[in-house]
């Protein structure tokens, strides 16, 4: 039963969650936003890895959670917890509307379609339509969560609440990978016409993986806006899209380690090294380079042959 | 109900005004090894294609079980019970055998929608008795040794077994074979006519196109003969073998067999 690669999770696990007890607040808020990151980068990573589809217009989704929140909480006075329903289901919802009428998109041109989205989302955060949104400068002055008395309001607070959004995420993808669904997404991801000459139907599976991954994207869109206690345009914008889309080709389309190695490669890394931190797209770019030409299938590339053991038997 | 599993009606496909099929009919019986010959271009992989629901025909019926199932997605041909494989061989080649096979099993599997996030106890059984199903049908092809090995790592001839053995899982009513035997050595053509007999013993009815006279006169119980997309003879082997039309046909052409 265990491997290496489970051996390795379990220790990475530990680690994570007992980071907090040896760092200072700083570091805390760095790793804070890599479990953030983290799972947006795998919530792209179901749509992108396993269902294929060439989709840069993630940073929606992520928005649209963060913003839910926000607007819940500053304009309408809603507690934290109570917006948290909504930040998940408005995603999924955008995500079926805006979708539904491209699924059917050949990659480059439902890429294309997707940016479209992502730069009129950004317009509409802009402009404050119907006075909500709060303009360029976005929104600030976001709760903190609060449950019987208590306020989750310390960075070791938030820290926690984004691991166990991260071991959620983690173990929902699991889940798929084991499941027709998630297998479903493999197929047409490698041939689609083969996959529906098996009879699964590509538009389904594929606004499947999109509305998943909306919703989860959501949900750390909504962590996010709490830690930052604000939220802006500028956090949602194209190249934030195009960052968790880079993260999963470069840590390795599908790979649940790959795509954590990609997420802690953009985001940690700068961090570690402070007086570079204006190179972090250089290095960035660079790296991005080295492993299309090196790598191409990622640094840490998915392994299949996730089977169940007894019909290993025969394996010689 | 009619006689016939499937009937091919007065069926043209165009491609840009040039002539693919030119109004071709067929009928097939439940059970039948029923075989499709014809010299290279001469629309028999495009005929597949009609029917497997990647092409749609312009003009004409394609009637399974009596009702028209013309243009209708190919994923919802596949649910009716008409499984293929390809000339050129589609697997999910950076997948395992195992899941490859899987694949077949889609449409049998009950999983609902709420599964691909949450398991439930309804989910643990369907997917142990999918995965067992696999199992059986790599027994059935002798693929168990390779079940974890990537599909596009094996040889043609192990290929052709596992997009076999993945259009069985769907436990189909009628299985298309394009080419089965193209690429495979006498060995190979020989272990593939005994597979293809079994299979028709599990009550499978049998559509293929085969290049190698000698498997298809074997096994085939009807055969039609295309040339330039439409039927140029049919009849049981014996007849179609000494028909003066497919003699020609064949003689008047380059036999060497590759790619439609």
């Amino acid at each position: 039963m265990m491997n290496k690669t489970s051996l390795i999770a379990i220790a990475l696990l530990v680690f994570m969650g007992f980071f907090p007890l040896f760092v200072d607040s700083a570091w805390l808020a760095v790793g804070t936003t890599f479990l953030v990151f983290a799972v947006v980068a795998l919530s792209q990573d179901i749509i992108l890895g396993r269902a294929g589809v060439f989709h840069m217009g993630h940073a929606v989704f992520f928005g649209l959670g963060a913003y839910t929140t926000a607007i819940l909480n500053v304009n309408f006075g809603l507690p934290i917890l109570a917006t948290w329903a909504p930040a998940v289901l408005i995603p999924m919802l955008v995500a079926f509307i805006m979708v539904a009428p491209i699924i059917h998109l050949r990659g480059d041109y439902l890429l294309v379609a997707t940016i479209g989205f992502n730069i009129i989302f950004i317009q509409v955060l802009e402009n404050d339509v119907f006075g909500l949104t709060g303009g360029p400068n976005g929104l600030f002055g976001i709760d903190v969560v609060r449950l019987f008395g208590y306020d989750f309001s310390s960075q070791t607070h938030m820290y926690y609440m984004a691991f166990i959004l991260l071991g959620l995420t983690l173990l929902i993808m699991r889940n798929l990978d084991k499941s027709k669904f998630g297998r479903a997404m493999f197929y047409i991801h490698k041939d689609e016409i083969a996959a529906q000459s098996m009879g699964i139907n590509v538009r389904y599976f594929k606004l499947y993986a999109f509305i998943l991954g909306a919703g989860i994207a959501g949900a750390a869109g909504s962590m996010f806006s709490v830690q930052y206690s604000a939220v802006s345009p500028e956090a949602f914008n194209v190249t934030q899209s195009i960052m968790f889309f880079t993260i999963v080709l470069v840590g390795g389309s599908a790979s649940l380690p790959g795509v954590l190695i990609g997420t802690f490669i953009m985001f940690v890394l700068p961090e570690m090294f402070r007086e570079f931190e204006t190179a972090r797209y250089l290095v960035f770019g660079i790296a991005m380079i080295l492993t299309m030409i090196l790598r191409p299938r990622g640094i840490w590339p998915v392994r299949f042959g996730n089977i169940p053991d007894f019909l290993k038997k025969g394996v010689k | 109900m009619s006689d016939y599993l499937l009937e091919i009606s007065h069926v043209s496909k165009y491609f840009q005004g040039l002539v693919a099929i030119n109004d071709l009919s067929m009928k097939v019986k439940k059970g039948q090894i029923y075989g499709i010959i014809g010299p290279n271009g001469a629309g028999k992989t495009t005929l597949f294609n009609c029917i497997t629901g990647i092409y749609r025909p312009e003009i004409g019926q394609i009637l399974w079980k009596g009702k028209d199932i013309k243009g209708s997605h190919p994923h919802k041909i596949a649910e009716l019970g008409i499984l293929r494989t390809f000339q050129t061989i589609r697997l999910f080649s950076e997948m395992s055998v195992a899941e490859n096979i899987m694949s077949g099993r889609h449409i049998k599997s009950k999983q609902r929608w709420y599964n691909g996030v949450i398991p439930t106890p309804a989910y643990y059984k369907d997917e142990k008795e999918n995965w067992e199903k696999v199992g059986e049908l790599m027994d059935f092809f002798h693929l168990s040794e390779y079940a974890t090995t990537p599909a596009g790592d094996l040889s043609y001839g192990i290929q052709r077994r596992i997009e076999m053995a993945r259009a069985l899982a769907a436990e189909p009513e009628l299985l298309i074979l394009d080419e089965p035997a193209a690429g495979l050595n006498e060995n190979e053509t020989l272990e593939l006519t005994q597979t293809i007999r079994k299979i028709q013993a599990m009550g499978v009815t049998i559509m293929m196109i085969e290049h190698d006279m000698e498997m298809v006169m074997s096994l085939c119980e009807y055969i039609t003969v295309i040339n330039f997309g439409a039927k140029i003879s049919e009849g049981v082997p014996s007849f179609v073998q000494d028909d003066p039309v497919v003699i020609e046909a064949y003689i008047g052409s380059d036999e060497d067999d590759d790619d439609e």
